[in-house]
Protein backbone atom coordinates (compact mmCIF):
# COMPACT_ATOMS: atom_id res chain seq x y z
CA UNK A 1 0.00 0.00 0.00
CA UNK A 2 1.55 3.42 -0.85
CA UNK A 3 1.89 6.14 1.79
CA UNK A 4 -1.91 8.53 1.39
CA UNK A 5 -1.80 10.75 -0.69
CA UNK A 6 -2.16 14.33 1.53
CA UNK A 7 -1.86 16.76 -1.14
CA UNK A 8 -5.79 17.13 -0.87
CA UNK A 9 -5.77 18.44 2.31
CA UNK A 10 -2.88 21.51 1.15
CA UNK A 11 -5.24 22.51 -1.39
CA UNK A 12 -7.98 22.83 1.10
CA UNK A 13 -5.57 24.94 3.09
CA UNK A 14 -5.46 27.34 0.02
CA UNK A 15 -8.74 27.22 -1.63
CA UNK A 16 -11.61 29.95 -1.40
CA UNK A 17 -14.88 29.38 0.01
CA UNK A 18 -17.53 28.22 -3.11
CA UNK A 19 -20.47 30.49 -3.42
CA UNK A 20 -24.01 29.93 -2.47
CA UNK A 21 -24.93 29.75 -5.79
CA UNK A 22 -23.16 27.13 -6.74
CA UNK A 23 -24.07 25.00 -3.93
CA UNK A 24 -27.69 25.76 -4.33
CA UNK A 25 -27.85 24.71 -8.33
CA UNK A 26 -25.23 21.97 -8.06
CA UNK A 27 -28.53 20.50 -5.51
CA UNK A 28 -31.21 21.48 -7.87
CA UNK A 29 -29.32 19.90 -10.59
CA UNK A 30 -29.13 16.27 -8.48
CA UNK A 31 -32.65 16.84 -7.70
CA UNK A 32 -33.53 17.30 -11.29
CA UNK A 33 -31.63 14.28 -12.17
CA UNK A 34 -33.34 12.57 -9.31
CA UNK A 35 -36.81 13.16 -9.93
CA UNK A 36 -36.57 11.97 -14.15
CA UNK A 37 -39.51 9.16 -14.47
CA UNK A 38 -37.21 6.09 -13.05
CA UNK A 39 -39.16 3.05 -12.94
CA UNK A 40 -39.07 -0.80 -13.12
CA UNK A 41 -35.24 -2.08 -12.64
CA UNK A 42 -33.64 0.98 -13.58
CA UNK A 43 -35.30 2.62 -10.44
CA UNK A 44 -33.29 0.24 -8.38
CA UNK A 45 -30.30 1.35 -10.35
CA UNK A 46 -31.31 4.70 -9.42
CA UNK A 47 -28.16 6.49 -8.25
CA UNK A 48 -28.50 8.81 -4.99
CA UNK A 49 -27.75 12.17 -7.03
CA UNK A 50 -28.70 13.93 -4.00
CA UNK A 51 -26.94 12.00 -1.13
CA UNK A 52 -23.73 12.39 -3.43
CA UNK A 53 -23.59 16.13 -3.59
CA UNK A 54 -24.48 16.84 -0.23
CA UNK A 55 -21.77 14.90 1.04
CA UNK A 56 -19.45 16.69 -1.60
CA UNK A 57 -20.41 20.05 0.04
CA UNK A 58 -20.25 18.39 3.54
CA UNK A 59 -16.69 17.39 2.66
CA UNK A 60 -15.68 20.59 1.04
CA UNK A 61 -18.09 23.64 2.41
CA UNK A 62 -18.75 22.49 6.27
CA UNK A 63 -19.72 25.67 7.35
CA UNK A 64 -22.59 25.99 4.39
CA UNK A 65 -24.24 22.39 4.70
CA UNK A 66 -24.63 20.43 7.49
CA UNK A 67 -27.21 17.55 9.31
CA UNK A 68 -29.91 20.63 8.91
CA UNK A 69 -30.07 20.86 5.42
CA UNK A 70 -29.96 17.33 4.47
CA UNK A 71 -32.63 16.83 6.41
CA UNK A 72 -34.59 18.93 5.10
CA UNK A 73 -33.53 18.01 1.72
CA UNK A 74 -34.66 14.44 3.03
CA UNK A 75 -37.97 15.29 3.22
CA UNK A 76 -38.12 16.51 -0.18
CA UNK A 77 -36.97 13.52 -1.18
CA UNK A 78 -39.45 11.51 0.45
CA UNK A 79 -42.21 13.69 -0.87
CA UNK A 80 -41.03 13.34 -4.12
CA UNK A 81 -40.66 9.34 -3.74
CA UNK A 82 -44.04 9.22 -2.00
CA UNK A 83 -42.46 7.70 0.59
CA UNK A 84 -43.17 8.34 4.52
CA UNK A 85 -42.04 11.36 5.49
CA UNK A 86 -38.52 10.92 7.61
CA UNK A 87 -37.36 8.41 5.54
CA UNK A 88 -34.64 10.13 3.72
CA UNK A 89 -34.19 12.49 6.12
CA UNK A 90 -32.91 10.13 8.60
CA UNK A 91 -30.89 8.32 6.19
CA UNK A 92 -29.08 11.46 5.17
CA UNK A 93 -28.57 12.98 8.60
CA UNK A 94 -27.06 9.48 9.21
CA UNK A 95 -24.80 9.91 6.33
CA UNK A 96 -23.89 13.19 7.15
CA UNK A 97 -22.92 12.59 10.80
CA UNK A 98 -20.54 9.94 9.36
CA UNK A 99 -19.13 12.39 6.71
CA UNK A 100 -18.57 14.88 9.32
CA UNK A 101 -16.55 12.75 11.54
CA UNK A 102 -14.61 11.31 8.96
CA UNK A 103 -14.04 14.57 7.33
CA UNK A 104 -10.43 14.84 7.60
CA UNK A 105 -9.51 11.45 7.21
CA UNK A 106 -11.32 11.20 3.93
CA UNK A 107 -9.80 14.75 2.34
CA UNK A 108 -6.41 12.87 3.18
CA UNK A 109 -7.37 10.26 0.28
CA UNK A 110 -6.85 9.76 -2.95
CA UNK A 111 -10.20 9.82 -5.05
CA UNK A 112 -9.94 5.53 -5.07
CA UNK A 113 -9.65 6.08 -1.43
CA UNK A 114 -12.52 8.55 -1.15
CA UNK A 115 -14.78 6.26 -3.45
CA UNK A 116 -15.02 3.75 -0.88
CA UNK A 117 -15.31 5.95 2.18
CA UNK A 118 -18.18 7.04 0.32
CA UNK A 119 -19.91 3.50 -1.09
CA UNK A 120 -19.38 2.94 2.68
CA UNK A 121 -21.95 6.10 3.43
CA UNK A 122 -24.15 4.98 0.48
CA UNK A 123 -24.28 1.61 2.39
CA UNK A 124 -25.49 3.16 5.31
CA UNK A 125 -27.78 5.30 3.85
CA UNK A 126 -29.62 2.71 1.81
CA UNK A 127 -29.91 0.07 4.72
CA UNK A 128 -31.49 3.18 7.35
CA UNK A 129 -34.05 3.35 3.84
CA UNK A 130 -34.39 -0.64 3.70
CA UNK A 131 -34.60 -1.05 7.26
CA UNK A 132 -37.61 1.33 8.25
CA UNK A 133 -39.42 0.19 4.85
CA UNK A 134 -38.92 -3.62 6.05
CA UNK A 135 -40.24 -2.60 9.96
CA UNK A 136 -42.82 -0.74 8.35
CA UNK A 137 -44.10 -4.22 6.89
CA UNK A 138 -42.96 -3.99 3.10
CA UNK A 139 -41.16 -6.39 1.21
CA UNK A 140 -37.36 -7.06 0.39
CA UNK A 141 -36.90 -5.50 -2.75
CA UNK A 142 -34.56 -8.31 -3.89
CA UNK A 143 -30.65 -7.84 -4.13
CA UNK A 144 -30.72 -5.43 -7.03
CA UNK A 145 -31.60 -2.53 -4.23
CA UNK A 146 -27.85 -2.75 -3.72
CA UNK A 147 -26.76 -1.69 -7.37
CA UNK A 148 -27.97 1.64 -6.36
CA UNK A 149 -25.55 2.55 -3.57
CA UNK A 150 -22.72 1.32 -5.58
CA UNK A 151 -23.88 2.89 -8.59
CA UNK A 152 -23.75 5.86 -6.16
CA UNK A 153 -20.10 5.55 -4.97
CA UNK A 154 -18.94 5.16 -8.77
CA UNK A 155 -20.20 8.74 -9.41
CA UNK A 156 -18.09 9.80 -6.82
CA UNK A 157 -15.46 10.35 -9.16
CA UNK A 158 -17.07 12.13 -12.07
CA UNK A 159 -19.02 14.42 -9.48
CA UNK A 160 -15.97 15.48 -8.18
CA UNK A 161 -14.71 16.51 -11.68
CA UNK A 162 -17.59 18.74 -11.38
CA UNK A 163 -18.14 20.23 -8.58
CA UNK A 164 -14.03 20.43 -8.24
CA UNK A 165 -13.92 22.80 -10.06
CA UNK A 166 -15.54 25.30 -8.86
CA UNK A 167 -13.90 24.96 -5.47
CA UNK A 168 -9.95 24.53 -7.07
CA UNK A 169 -10.33 27.15 -9.21
CA UNK A 170 -8.93 30.34 -6.88
CA UNK A 171 -6.28 27.34 -6.18
CA UNK A 172 -4.30 28.44 -9.99
CA UNK A 173 -4.07 31.73 -8.68
CA UNK A 174 -2.68 31.70 -5.46
CA UNK A 175 0.88 30.56 -5.37
CA UNK B 1 -15.28 8.60 18.88
CA UNK B 2 -15.32 12.55 17.92
CA UNK B 3 -12.75 14.62 20.15
CA UNK B 4 -12.43 17.94 19.57
CA UNK B 5 -9.72 20.09 20.42
CA UNK B 6 -11.24 23.18 22.38
CA UNK B 7 -12.96 25.26 19.38
CA UNK B 8 -11.37 28.51 18.74
CA UNK B 9 -14.60 29.93 17.17
CA UNK B 10 -18.38 29.07 18.18
CA UNK B 11 -19.66 25.99 16.15
CA UNK B 12 -22.85 25.77 18.09
CA UNK B 13 -23.42 21.86 19.12
CA UNK B 14 -21.55 19.20 18.41
CA UNK B 15 -22.16 16.65 15.48
CA UNK B 16 -23.48 14.22 17.89
CA UNK B 17 -25.59 16.14 19.43
CA UNK B 18 -27.35 17.36 15.91
CA UNK B 19 -27.55 13.69 14.90
CA UNK B 20 -29.48 12.40 18.12
CA UNK B 21 -31.54 15.55 17.15
CA UNK B 22 -32.45 15.29 13.56
CA UNK B 23 -32.87 11.44 14.17
CA UNK B 24 -35.39 11.88 17.07
CA UNK B 25 -36.57 14.70 14.42
CA UNK B 26 -36.85 12.13 11.67
CA UNK B 27 -38.68 9.57 13.90
CA UNK B 28 -41.07 11.54 15.11
CA UNK B 29 -42.20 12.93 11.39
CA UNK B 30 -42.29 9.42 10.36
CA UNK B 31 -44.44 8.60 13.64
CA UNK B 32 -46.59 11.80 12.79
CA UNK B 33 -47.01 11.01 9.03
CA UNK B 34 -47.78 7.09 9.67
CA UNK B 35 -50.18 7.00 12.41
CA UNK B 36 -51.78 10.28 12.47
CA UNK B 37 -51.65 12.17 8.63
CA UNK B 38 -50.26 14.70 10.21
CA UNK B 39 -48.01 15.87 7.86
CA UNK B 40 -50.56 17.03 5.24
CA UNK B 41 -49.48 20.62 4.82
CA UNK B 42 -46.12 19.75 5.07
CA UNK B 43 -45.98 17.91 1.78
CA UNK B 44 -48.44 19.79 0.01
CA UNK B 45 -45.87 22.65 0.20
CA UNK B 46 -42.84 20.73 -0.37
CA UNK B 47 -44.66 19.39 -3.75
CA UNK B 48 -45.77 22.38 -4.54
CA UNK B 49 -42.26 23.51 -3.87
CA UNK B 50 -40.44 21.00 -6.11
CA UNK B 51 -43.45 20.97 -9.12
CA UNK B 52 -41.51 23.24 -10.88
CA UNK B 53 -37.97 20.97 -11.26
CA UNK B 54 -40.37 18.08 -11.82
CA UNK B 55 -42.22 19.34 -14.70
CA UNK B 56 -38.25 20.19 -16.35
CA UNK B 57 -37.21 17.07 -15.53
CA UNK B 58 -40.90 15.04 -17.43
CA UNK B 59 -39.97 17.30 -20.25
CA UNK B 60 -37.45 14.33 -21.97
CA UNK B 61 -39.83 12.32 -21.57
CA UNK B 62 -42.80 13.24 -23.10
CA UNK B 63 -40.40 14.87 -26.15
CA UNK B 64 -39.65 11.27 -26.84
CA UNK B 65 -43.28 10.21 -27.10
CA UNK B 66 -44.37 12.99 -29.02
CA UNK B 67 -41.70 12.50 -31.14
CA UNK B 68 -42.96 8.49 -31.32
CA UNK B 69 -46.72 9.76 -31.89
CA UNK B 70 -46.25 11.88 -34.98
CA UNK B 71 -43.92 9.40 -36.54
CA UNK B 72 -46.15 6.30 -35.40
CA UNK B 73 -46.89 4.53 -38.48
CA UNK B 74 -50.46 4.50 -40.29
CA UNK B 75 -50.27 0.93 -40.89
CA UNK B 76 -50.35 0.81 -36.90
CA UNK B 77 -53.36 3.48 -36.66
CA UNK B 78 -55.83 1.77 -39.47
CA UNK B 79 -55.18 -1.38 -37.40
CA UNK B 80 -56.02 -0.05 -34.00
CA UNK B 81 -59.06 2.52 -35.91
CA UNK B 82 -60.49 -1.37 -37.50
CA UNK B 83 -59.86 -2.81 -34.03
CA UNK B 84 -61.70 -0.11 -31.76
CA UNK B 85 -64.58 0.08 -34.71
CA UNK B 86 -65.10 -3.87 -34.14
CA UNK B 87 -64.96 -3.24 -30.00
CA UNK B 88 -67.69 -0.40 -30.47
CA UNK B 89 -70.10 -2.63 -32.40
CA UNK B 90 -69.22 -4.88 -30.38
CA UNK B 91 -70.16 -3.21 -27.11
CA UNK B 92 -72.87 -1.19 -28.47
CA UNK B 93 -75.70 -3.58 -28.07
CA UNK B 94 -74.24 -4.23 -23.89
CA UNK B 95 -73.81 -0.26 -23.56
CA UNK B 96 -77.92 -0.18 -24.99
CA UNK B 97 -78.87 -3.17 -22.92
CA UNK B 98 -76.81 -1.32 -19.37
CA UNK B 99 -79.28 1.70 -20.74
CA UNK B 100 -82.70 0.32 -20.38
CA UNK B 101 -81.39 -1.71 -17.36
CA UNK B 102 -80.14 1.92 -16.26
CA UNK B 103 -83.63 3.35 -16.99
CA UNK B 104 -85.32 0.51 -14.94
CA UNK B 105 -83.18 1.53 -11.81
CA UNK B 106 -83.40 4.75 -11.88
CA UNK B 107 -87.22 4.22 -12.66
CA UNK B 108 -87.11 1.47 -9.42
CA UNK B 109 -85.04 4.41 -7.09
CA UNK B 110 -87.28 7.14 -7.78
CA UNK B 111 -90.01 5.12 -6.97
CA UNK B 112 -88.79 4.01 -3.44
CA UNK B 113 -87.09 7.55 -3.60
CA UNK B 114 -83.75 6.57 -2.67
CA UNK B 115 -80.68 7.78 -3.96
CA UNK B 116 -78.31 7.31 -6.03
CA UNK B 117 -75.23 6.00 -3.97
CA UNK B 118 -72.79 6.65 -6.89
CA UNK B 119 -72.53 10.10 -8.69
CA UNK B 120 -72.36 9.45 -12.72
CA UNK B 121 -69.09 10.98 -13.82
CA UNK B 122 -65.67 10.59 -12.72
CA UNK B 123 -62.37 12.41 -12.79
CA UNK B 124 -60.54 11.37 -16.48
CA UNK B 125 -56.42 11.70 -15.57
CA UNK B 126 -53.40 11.03 -17.52
CA UNK B 127 -50.84 8.76 -15.73
CA UNK B 128 -47.74 10.84 -15.07
CA UNK B 129 -45.42 8.01 -13.79
CA UNK B 130 -44.78 5.42 -11.73
CA UNK B 131 -43.14 6.55 -8.25
CA UNK B 132 -39.89 6.35 -7.55
CA UNK B 133 -40.23 4.13 -4.48
CA UNK B 134 -38.75 0.60 -4.63
CA UNK B 135 -41.08 -0.60 -1.67
CA UNK B 136 -44.62 -0.06 -3.18
CA UNK B 137 -46.47 -0.04 -5.92
CA UNK B 138 -48.20 3.65 -6.52
CA UNK B 139 -48.79 5.68 -9.79
CA UNK B 140 -48.78 9.66 -9.90
CA UNK B 141 -51.77 11.31 -12.06
CA UNK B 142 -51.70 14.66 -12.73
CA UNK B 143 -54.96 16.05 -11.02
CA UNK B 144 -54.78 16.86 -7.93
CA UNK B 145 -56.68 18.82 -4.95
CA UNK B 146 -57.35 21.96 -7.61
CA UNK B 147 -59.63 19.52 -9.65
CA UNK B 148 -61.40 18.31 -6.15
CA UNK B 149 -59.23 14.52 -6.43
CA UNK B 150 -60.29 13.55 -2.82
CA UNK B 151 -57.99 10.65 -1.04
CA UNK B 152 -60.13 7.17 -0.73
CA UNK B 153 -61.58 8.01 -4.68
CA UNK B 154 -61.56 4.59 -6.49
CA UNK B 155 -59.55 4.51 -9.82
CA UNK B 156 -60.09 2.51 -13.10
CA UNK B 157 -59.39 1.89 -16.87
CA UNK B 158 -60.83 0.78 -19.46
CA UNK B 159 -60.32 -2.56 -18.55
CA UNK B 160 -60.87 -2.84 -14.51
CA UNK B 161 -60.22 -1.41 -10.82
CA UNK B 162 -56.32 -0.35 -10.91
CA UNK B 163 -56.68 1.25 -7.34
CA UNK B 164 -57.27 4.17 -5.00
CA UNK B 165 -56.28 7.39 -4.41
CA UNK B 166 -54.04 7.35 -1.20
CA UNK B 167 -52.47 10.94 -1.28
CA UNK B 168 -53.54 13.99 -2.70
CA UNK B 169 -51.21 16.91 -3.72
CA UNK B 170 -52.43 20.33 -5.21
CA UNK B 171 -51.80 19.09 -8.87
CA UNK B 172 -50.74 15.70 -8.80
CA UNK B 173 -51.95 13.15 -6.59
CA UNK B 174 -50.60 9.32 -5.85
CA UNK B 175 -52.63 6.45 -6.76
CA UNK B 176 -51.95 2.60 -4.73
CA UNK B 177 -52.75 -0.40 -6.88
CA UNK B 178 -54.43 -2.82 -6.19
CA UNK B 179 -51.34 -5.27 -6.36
CA UNK B 180 -49.63 -3.30 -3.39
CA UNK B 181 -49.16 -5.56 -0.41
CA UNK B 182 -52.29 -5.43 1.51
CA UNK B 183 -54.24 -3.03 -0.59
CA UNK B 184 -57.43 -4.93 -0.34
CA UNK B 185 -60.80 -4.37 -2.31
CA UNK B 186 -63.87 -6.49 -1.60
CA UNK B 187 -64.84 -8.89 -4.51
CA UNK B 188 -67.39 -11.31 -5.53
CA UNK B 189 -67.44 -14.12 -8.19
CA UNK B 190 -69.33 -13.12 -10.48
CA UNK B 191 -70.60 -16.76 -11.37
CA UNK B 192 -72.13 -17.62 -8.21
CA UNK B 193 -72.24 -14.53 -6.30
CA UNK B 194 -69.52 -15.94 -3.72
CA UNK B 195 -68.16 -12.47 -1.68
CA UNK B 196 -64.06 -12.43 -0.70
CA UNK B 197 -61.85 -9.99 -0.24
CA UNK B 198 -59.02 -9.39 -2.80
CA UNK B 199 -55.32 -8.48 -1.24
CA UNK B 200 -52.35 -7.44 -3.19
CA UNK B 201 -49.77 -9.37 -3.31
CA UNK B 202 -47.27 -7.02 -3.10
CA UNK B 203 -45.99 -8.53 -6.66
CA UNK B 204 -46.31 -6.93 -10.25
CA UNK B 205 -49.12 -8.56 -11.78
CA UNK B 206 -51.08 -10.68 -8.90
CA UNK B 207 -53.00 -10.82 -6.43
CA UNK B 208 -54.13 -13.28 -3.54
CA UNK B 209 -57.78 -14.32 -2.58
CA UNK B 210 -56.96 -15.29 1.29
CA UNK B 211 -59.40 -17.41 3.55
CA UNK B 212 -61.17 -18.61 1.08
CA UNK B 213 -61.90 -22.01 3.16
CA UNK B 214 -60.77 -25.37 0.91
CA UNK B 215 -64.32 -26.34 -0.30
CA UNK B 216 -65.03 -22.94 -1.90
CA UNK B 217 -66.81 -23.25 -4.90
CA UNK B 218 -63.88 -20.93 -7.21
CA UNK B 219 -62.35 -22.32 -9.99
CA UNK B 220 -59.68 -21.28 -12.43
CA UNK B 221 -61.07 -18.36 -14.67
CA UNK B 222 -62.95 -17.08 -13.09
CA UNK B 223 -64.23 -13.06 -13.04
CA UNK B 224 -64.17 -11.43 -9.98
CA UNK B 225 -65.66 -7.90 -9.77
CA UNK B 226 -66.34 -5.63 -6.98
CA UNK B 227 -68.68 -6.35 -5.07
CA UNK B 228 -69.89 -2.89 -3.56
CA UNK B 229 -70.38 -3.61 -0.09
CA UNK B 230 -67.44 -1.29 1.23
CA UNK B 231 -69.51 1.64 -0.05
CA UNK B 232 -65.87 3.01 -1.59
CA UNK B 233 -66.21 0.76 -4.91
CA UNK B 234 -69.23 0.73 -6.86
CA UNK B 235 -70.63 -2.76 -7.34
CA UNK B 236 -69.44 -4.33 -10.77
CA UNK B 237 -66.32 -3.10 -11.73
CA UNK B 238 -64.09 -5.92 -12.77
CA UNK B 239 -61.40 -6.26 -10.61
CA UNK B 240 -59.14 -10.07 -11.49
CA UNK B 241 -59.49 -13.13 -13.16
CA UNK B 242 -58.10 -16.51 -10.87
CA UNK B 243 -55.25 -18.23 -12.61
CA UNK B 244 -54.60 -20.63 -10.09
CA UNK B 245 -56.26 -22.20 -7.19
CA UNK B 246 -54.55 -24.49 -4.84
CA UNK B 247 -56.47 -27.09 -2.55
CA UNK B 248 -54.70 -28.63 -0.21
CA UNK B 249 -57.03 -30.40 2.42
CA UNK B 250 -53.75 -30.50 4.60
CA UNK B 251 -54.23 -26.14 5.22
CA UNK B 252 -57.73 -24.91 6.30
CA UNK B 253 -57.68 -22.34 3.73
CA UNK B 254 -57.59 -22.90 -0.58
CA UNK B 255 -54.68 -20.74 -1.86
CA UNK B 256 -55.60 -18.89 -5.01
CA UNK B 257 -54.09 -16.55 -6.82
CA UNK B 258 -55.71 -13.80 -9.31
CA UNK B 259 -54.09 -11.59 -12.44
CA UNK B 260 -55.44 -8.07 -11.94
CA UNK B 261 -57.59 -7.28 -14.88
CA UNK B 262 -56.31 -3.68 -15.44
CA UNK B 263 -53.23 -2.82 -17.36
CA UNK B 264 -52.04 -2.22 -13.65
CA UNK B 265 -48.35 -1.36 -15.81
CA UNK B 266 -49.66 0.00 -18.98
CA UNK B 267 -52.00 2.46 -19.37
CA UNK B 268 -52.03 6.13 -19.79
CA UNK B 269 -55.44 7.58 -18.55
CA UNK B 270 -57.65 6.17 -15.84
CA UNK B 271 -60.39 7.47 -14.31
CA UNK B 272 -60.96 8.70 -10.47
CA UNK B 273 -64.75 7.82 -9.79
CA UNK B 274 -66.21 10.21 -7.04
CA UNK B 275 -66.85 8.61 -3.87
CA UNK B 276 -70.10 7.90 -2.87
CA UNK B 277 -72.41 10.72 -2.39
CA UNK B 278 -73.80 9.89 0.96
CA UNK B 279 -72.48 6.35 2.52
CA UNK B 280 -74.25 4.33 4.67
CA UNK B 281 -73.74 5.12 8.47
CA UNK B 282 -71.19 3.12 9.88
CA UNK B 283 -72.19 0.44 12.30
CA UNK B 284 -71.72 1.02 15.67
CA UNK B 285 -68.95 -0.72 17.18
CA UNK B 286 -69.64 -2.20 20.67
CA UNK B 287 -67.49 -0.21 22.37
CA UNK B 288 -69.52 3.02 21.24
CA UNK B 289 -72.96 0.98 22.23
CA UNK B 290 -71.77 -0.08 26.09
CA UNK B 291 -69.59 2.19 27.15
CA UNK B 292 -67.02 -0.14 29.51
CA UNK B 293 -67.71 -0.11 32.90
CA UNK B 294 -65.78 0.66 35.49
CA UNK B 295 -64.30 -1.47 37.88
CA UNK B 296 -66.41 0.33 40.73
CA UNK B 297 -69.33 0.45 38.94
CA UNK B 298 -69.07 -3.48 38.25
CA UNK B 299 -68.09 -4.17 42.01
CA UNK B 300 -71.26 -1.97 43.17
CA UNK B 301 -73.36 -4.31 40.67
CA UNK B 302 -72.03 -7.36 42.10
CA UNK B 303 -72.88 -6.11 45.86
CA UNK B 304 -76.63 -5.23 44.83
CA UNK B 305 -78.64 -8.05 44.64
Amino acid sequence: MRPADLTPVARDVMKGPASLGVIFFSLVGAYLLAVLPWSGAWLLARPDFVLLVVVFWVLHEPRAIGQGAAFALGLLMDVSDSMLLGQHALAYVVAVFIVQVFRVRILAFGLAEQTLHVLGVTFVASGVTLLLNLLLGADFPGLAYFVSPVLTALLWAPVNWVLHSSVVRRRRMAP
Amino acid sequence: MIREPPAFFHRGPSPLARVTFFTLASIAFMIADHRFHALETVRLSLSALSYPIQQVAALPGEGVARFADYFASQDRLLRENRELRAEVLDQSAAAQEAKLLKAEVAHLTAMTSGHSRYAENGIVAEVLYAARNPFTRKIVVDKGLTSSVRAGMPVIDGSGVVGQVTNVNTLTSEVTLVTEKDQSVPVMVVRNGLRAIAVGSGKDGSIDIPFMPVSADVQTGDVFVTSGIDGTYPPGLVVAEVTSVQKNAAYVFAKISAKPAAGVDYYRYVMLLPLPAQGAPAPQTKAEEAPKKTAKERARARRQP
